[in-house]
């Protein structure tokens, strides 16, 4: 059987290897890519903690999991193009030269 | 036995591919070593009694979103990519957020003792749609949202061609 515990560290970690990706790296596509990990982490410990209830309180923590993913698809979609957007107007896709509101 | 080895491969593989995506140098192999992840969280989601949304994982996240992402790098490479270093400099003073961020997490998990419970169900796709889709007064309501969440992919979508979409002059439009 698989202890719950190990899955909830799993996902703590998964989490804050995502938060540290879109806070360090310079490229914008790691950004993205790091907001997503952290999203996973997230579906991961729903999913831990489903387990952890009987009957149909269960599948409510699958439920929840389908939804995000559905909004994870919706944020990809409007961010790449807004990525896009970016790139077009700088000609770059390094974070740094995004600080037009600092100047 | 044998599902606790599976585990353990998918949770280490999870993690490495993750740790690889802190560090790798090209936007495409952090796509490659996300998908990594993302497989392997599908392979765990299926050890813990979920097999519908392992597959949903594998379609909509591996197959759908880091297509998109994948697409949009080989789209967008710019020659000066290598050349940008890659850590921000005064982004390490940052990584106290996620250190001490894990430090409390696994403080907190540690004092919890969470127990599997025999009557969870296996979450098949027949049980999750009859839950899902349960519209009577019992029901958890999770219908209403599934409604509303193909309101906002189909805004997404939208939005997503109306900003993306290349400004053409009134005369080249047909």
């Amino acid at each position: 059987m698989i202890d719950i515990l190990t899955v909830q560290i799993i996902a703590a970690l998964l989490f804050c290897i995502g938060v540290a990706v879109a806070l360090v790296r310079r490229n914008i596509f790691f950004v993205l890519m790091g907001v997503e990990l952290a999203l996973n982490a997230t579906n991961l410990s729903f999913i831990g903690f489903s387990r952890t209830f009987s009957g149909s309180a269960s599948m409510v923590g699958q439920i929840v999991p389908l939804f995000s993913i559905a909004v994870a698809a919706a944020e990809a979609c409007v961010g790449l193009a807004m990525v896009i957007l970016i790139f077009r107007a700088r000609e770059s896709l390094d974070s740094e030269s995004f600080t037009s509101l600092k100047e | 036995m044998i599902a606790q080895i599976y585990f353990s491969v998918f949770a280490t593989l999870a993690l490495a591919c993750a740790l690889y995506l802190l560090v790798a140098r090209h936007p495409l192999y952090g796509a490659l070593s996300l998908i990594g992840t993302m497989l392997s969280l599908a392979g765990i989601y299926s050890l813990l009694s979920a097999p519908f949304l392992g597959v949903v994982q594998v379609l909509t996240y591996a197959g759908a979103i880091m297509m998109l992402v994948v697409f949009v790098i080989m789209v967008l490479n710019s020659s000066h990519d290598h050349v940008v270093p890659r850590f921000d400099s005064r982004g390490f003073i940052l990584l106290l957020v996620p250190a001490v961020l894990s430090a409390c997490l696994l403080y907190v998990l540690h004092t919890t003792h969470p127990l599997v419970d025999a009557g969870a169900i296996q979450g098949s796709a027949e049980a999750v749609s009859i839950q899902l889709f349960n519209t009577s007064q019992q029901g958890s309501g999770a219908w209403i949202l599934f409604e509303f969440i193909g309101l906002l992919l189909l805004a997404a979508m939208v939005s997503a061609v109306v900003l993306a979409k290349k400004h053409l002059d009134k005369k080249d439009c047909v």
